[in-house]
């Protein structure tokens, strides 16, 4: 695995090969590993290692990328001179600012080695202490443990040189049970050395044990309480829909026309930070510029979108440092989202509810239509209805098609304790969410 | 390049694997997008692998690497075989793999023109020319055309003597007409939604398309939809198009009948299925008119190779036949657990992932309806078109559907025109409700080139064959009240 200062080594040898008027390449290397099991056993366990070299030229106002993962200066060099014919024959963007200039890049140590260190062995050792919480109460569980190194590195012909280390380990555990209940735990940190193998597994299997025997509920407006893998979901299709300053200027966005309006409950703040203590993930973006602090959302006023070099410079607004690898159809996207917290517990949150539905995480959630950001999708792996303050039936699984601007204008209430949940490079952190009115469409008899 | 591999294999079985394959992978791709007027994109990348699996005391390891030399393939089979033995150490029941022929020999796809001998400028040309009629209209706000290619060579060997080299193009391209007004956004997309059509071949797919001939039709559409109406809540009777057929069997036939998420092995990330083993020969699916085929050896499909990537030989298998579940989608090691030889589903996105169970081209076969005589044939009701949004829960029975454009149907008749029309229901039911496929006149492969599974996620590229249908009593218009 190559280092960081290898990285931007290399970034600036694609550089100097490619004979354009500019030239930027990103260098993104990986070596990760992942253990998958099911059934109380391990059924795939997998590694990789690999390295790519993308290569934008700009020929004037024309850009062309290419990319490989053979890494010997002949290929390095087809591939800056297929990156050139491409900008050569690209047609002209009048509104390409060109390559971004250096800026100044927080740096931050966000590579583990004991992350780095964790084996095949380790990794079974791990899922044996998780898997042991469900075969021993005669549960199945199913799920996976993960690490990952990534080194990224972005070099440009204006002088960016910029390199960085991150390190992730995740896992994720399914608990099942005979009676169709099931339950939920998972696990993000940069350090595998705050994993909890056994509680991580005997919380699902708790979880699991508790929502056997589910009853059905009817369809409706209910208040909800969702966990804190719930409202990543949400966060995760606002950002998608929604916080890209692409999105807000071609006015696909619920903020497009919106800005400095309260569209949604004081008690909801979404800021993208990834320079904050606890933040995982790269402090610059994929054009190696810096990632700024930017709020999104601030006391449920839209605040402003992020952005790139391109999109800074086409809408006026500054640079966030929110560019993914070029070429980007998407435009810029927040990757180290937050939502504030509030001041109540889980249980207290559920306290306060007369009659409502407990949800621990969502399932294959879809965008029906992107302005509302009407969203689509089951509940799943622990749905409780909650009675009189208390969690009490389990439920069967509910369908929702839900806006989700308007479930967060409608929040309550959000909890002190606030979790990760993605991977390390696009990590949500978040709390659980009290929402006054959700709209549950369906439910699967 | 079978000395890597033969470097590979007597590597892992020095090491002590009771079995190993080893993929060289090598692919290409070049993506080319437009937004009105302007490039997003013109991209060209390699990958290139190899990856070591190994079979150690009944478990799996898996090792890749970036780097295809001798020396490299044998250390990454020894760390194939290290993590199999730590896999041995949280074991079940020992895998096994029953006997196969060893296979030999060279599969190649079907190519007229090859994609990535032509010029880009000729690309761009017809991408621009079809921009330009869809931008030209008054009222369309965004456009977008895109075209990719994609090339793969791969050459495959097994310890118990297989050897086989496959090769082949696939191309691709779409456009979509987008109107923003008054908070709404309606697109309008073809020839399909979310990356368009694509089939394995050449250039000479993406010039049969015609981009350019249907902009203005498209671009009309995605103008009209900002002033019709949704559609009422209910129940309605529904015709749904081909192309959207095509994911209603993928999302409700397709994963369902995944032999892996039957046995519940990708329970905690896509899920498992309502399907139980025994269901085959006696579960109810849908209705007579129901027949599902998973077939490996259409020409020009996505789902199309000479042999799946553990070297079993493409085939032809029928998944439901009258509605009721015959088969399932299989590999070496999951078949033998239902006492049946794979039927060769395993397929691996590239060098660095392990073969997984993946749909080939599972085709709803057609019946024997004429479009405008099955519209004529309903009273009242919803033709609806082109996918949308898509949502299913984790057993794959409960499921919402959302598609770009519907017009309602009244005695017999298309009528207004309703915007972006989604639909709900219960997999065995709604397809129980299936009275009438069109023939195969109207039947089509419609390729999908991002079906979504495993960890780490693999993308594979699928088919489905399919003509419209028609379902009795839907719920429509979901949330819309």
């Amino acid at each position: 695995m190559m280092t960081p200062e290898q990285a931007r080594e290399l970034a600036r040898l694609a550089v100097s090969m490619t004979d354009s008027d500019q030239a930027e390449a990103l260098v993104a290397a990986e070596k990760s590993a992942l253990t998958r099991f099911a059934n109380n056993r391990i059924n795939q366990n997998v590694a990789e290692e690999n390295a790519l070299v993308s290569i934008r030229a700009v020929v004037g106002k024309r850009v062309g990328v290419a990319s490989t993962n053979r890494l010997d200066d002949a290929s390095l060099r087809a591939t800056a001179q297929a990156a050139v014919r491409a900008a050569r024959i690209a047609p002209e963007d009048s509104a390409f600012p060109g390559l971004p200039a250096p800026e100044p890049v927080r740096e931050a140590h966000r590579g583990v080695q004991a992350t780095r260190d964790f084996d095949a062995a380790a990794r079974a050792e791990a899922v044996g202490g998780i898997v042991a919480q469900s075969s021993s109460r005669g549960l199945t569980a199913a799920g996976k443990v993960r690490s990952a190194e990534q080194v990224i590195a972005v070099a440009n012909s204006l002088g960016v040189d910029v390199g960085q280390s991150i390190t992730g380990a995740q896992a994720t555990v399914l608990s099942m049970g005979a009676e169709t209940g099931s339950g939920w735990a998972s696990f993000l940190d940069a350090d595998v050395r705050n994993l909890a193998p056994e509680a991580l597994g005997s919380q699902a299997a708790d979880l699991a044990q508790r929502s056997a025997n589910p009853v059905a509920l009817d369809p409706g407006e209910y208040t909800v309480v969702l966990a804190p893998e719930a409202v990543a979901d949400i966060m995760d299709f606002l950002a998608y829909v929604g916080f890209s300053a692409k999105a807000v200027d071609e006015g696909r966005s619920f903020m497009s026309g919106h800005l400095e309006e309260g569209l949604m409950s004081e008690h909801v703040s979404i800021f993208d930070d990834a320079l904050s203590d606890h933040a995982m993930g790269l402090t610059f973006d994929y054009e190696g510029q810096p990632k700024r602090t930017v709020p999104l959302i601030e006391y449920g006023v839209a605040i402003k979108p992020v952005t790139d070099s391109y999109w800074a410079a086409k809408t006026g607004w500054n640079n966030t440092g929110h560019a993914l690898p070029a070429p980007n159809p998407y435009g810029p996207m927040p990757l180290n989202m937050e939502m504030w917290p509030g001041e109540a517990s889980i249980d207290e949150l559920i306290g306060g509810v007369k009659r409502g539905v407990y949800v621990t995480r969502f399932h294959y959630v879809n965008v029906e239509d992107p302005i509302s950001v009407l969203l689509t999708g089951m509940t799943r792996d622990g749905t409780f209805m909650i009675e009189d303050g208390r969690l009490t039936s389990p439920l069967k699984n509910l369908r929702f098609t839900q806006s989700a601007v308007d479930a967060l204008y409608w929040c309550e209430g959000a909890t002190r304790e606030r979790r990760f949940v993605g991977t390390e490079e696009g990590a949500c952190f978040v709390p659980g969410l009290l929402i006054a009115k959700f709209n549950f469409t369906g439910q699967t008899s | 390049m079978q000395h890597i591999i033969t470097a590979a294999l007597d590597a892992a079985s020095l090491a002590g694997a009771s079995y190993a394959d080893a993929r060289v992978v090598d692919t290409s791709r070049e993506e080319i997008s437009f937004s009105t007027g302007v490039v997003e994109a013109v991209e060209h990348s390699d990958s290139f692998g190899i990856g070591v699996r190994a079979l150690v005391s009944g478990a799996w390891g898996f090792a890749s690497s970036r780097i295809v030399t001798p020396e490299e393939a044998t250390r990454v089979a020894r760390e194939a075989v290290a993590i199999a033995e730590a896999s041995a150490t949280v074991a079940g029941e020992p895998a096994v793999l029953p006997p196969l022929e060893p296979a030999t020999g060279t599969w190649s796809g079907p190519l007229a023109i090859d994609p990535f001998t032509v010029p880009l400028e000729e690309k761009l040309a017809l991408l621009i020319a079809a921009d330009e009629v869809m931008r030209a209209l008054p009222g369309v706000t965004l456009t977008k055309a895109h075209m990719g290619f994609y090339r793969e060579h791969k050459w495959f060997g097994s310890t118990e003597g297989a050897a086989i080299e496959q090769s082949f193009v696939e191309s691709g391209a779409g456009i979509a007409a987008i109107a923003v007004a008054d908070g709404e956004v309606m697109t309008r997309s073809y020839p399909n939604s979310h990356g368009g059509g694509w089939s394995q071949g050449g250039w000479e797919y993406i010039t049969g398309l015609d981009l350019v001939g249907n902009a203005q039709r498209v671009a009309e559409q995605a103008v009209a939809l900002l002033s019709a109406p949704y559609v009422e809540p209910g129940i309605r009777d529904l015709i749904i198009d081909g192309s959207q057929m095509a994911l209603q069997v993928h999302e409700s036939v397709g994963h369902p009948t995944e032999l892996d998420r039957v046995l519940g092995e990708e329970a905690a990330f896509a899920g498992t299925s309502f399907v139980r083993i025994e269901d085959v020969g006696t579960l109810r699916y849908g209705s007579e008119h129901m027949n599902v085929t998973a077939d490996a050896t259409v020409s020009g499909s996505l789902g199309s190779f000479g042999w799946d990537d553990e070297g079993v030989p493409a085939q032809r298998d029928h998944l439901v036949r009258e509605g009721v579940l015959t088969g399932l989608q299989t590999s070496r090691e999951t078949a033998a657990s239902m006492g049946r030889t794979s039927n060769g589903c395993m397929r691996a996105d590239g060098w660095n992932r392990i073969p997984l169970i993946r749909m080939t081209t599972i085709s709803l076969e057609p019946g024997t309806w004429d479009l405008d005589e099955l519209i004529a044939d309903t009273e009242g009701g919803l033709y609806i078109e082109t996918n949308n949004s898509w949502s299913i829960d984790d057993k794959r029975l409960n499921f919402q559907f959302g598609c770009e454009i519907g017009w309602e149907i009244e005695n017999g008749k298309l009528g207004r025109m309703v915007k972006i029309p989604n639909y709900t229901g219960i997999t065995p039911q709604f397809w129980a409700s299936c009275d009438a496929v069109c023939s195969r006149d109207h039947w089509q492969v419609w390729g999908v080139a991002n079906c979504g599974k495993g960890e780490p996620m693999q993308v594979a590229h699928v088919a489905h064959g399919a003509s419209p249908a028609r379902f009795r009593n839907v719920q429509v218009g979901v949330g819309r009240s």
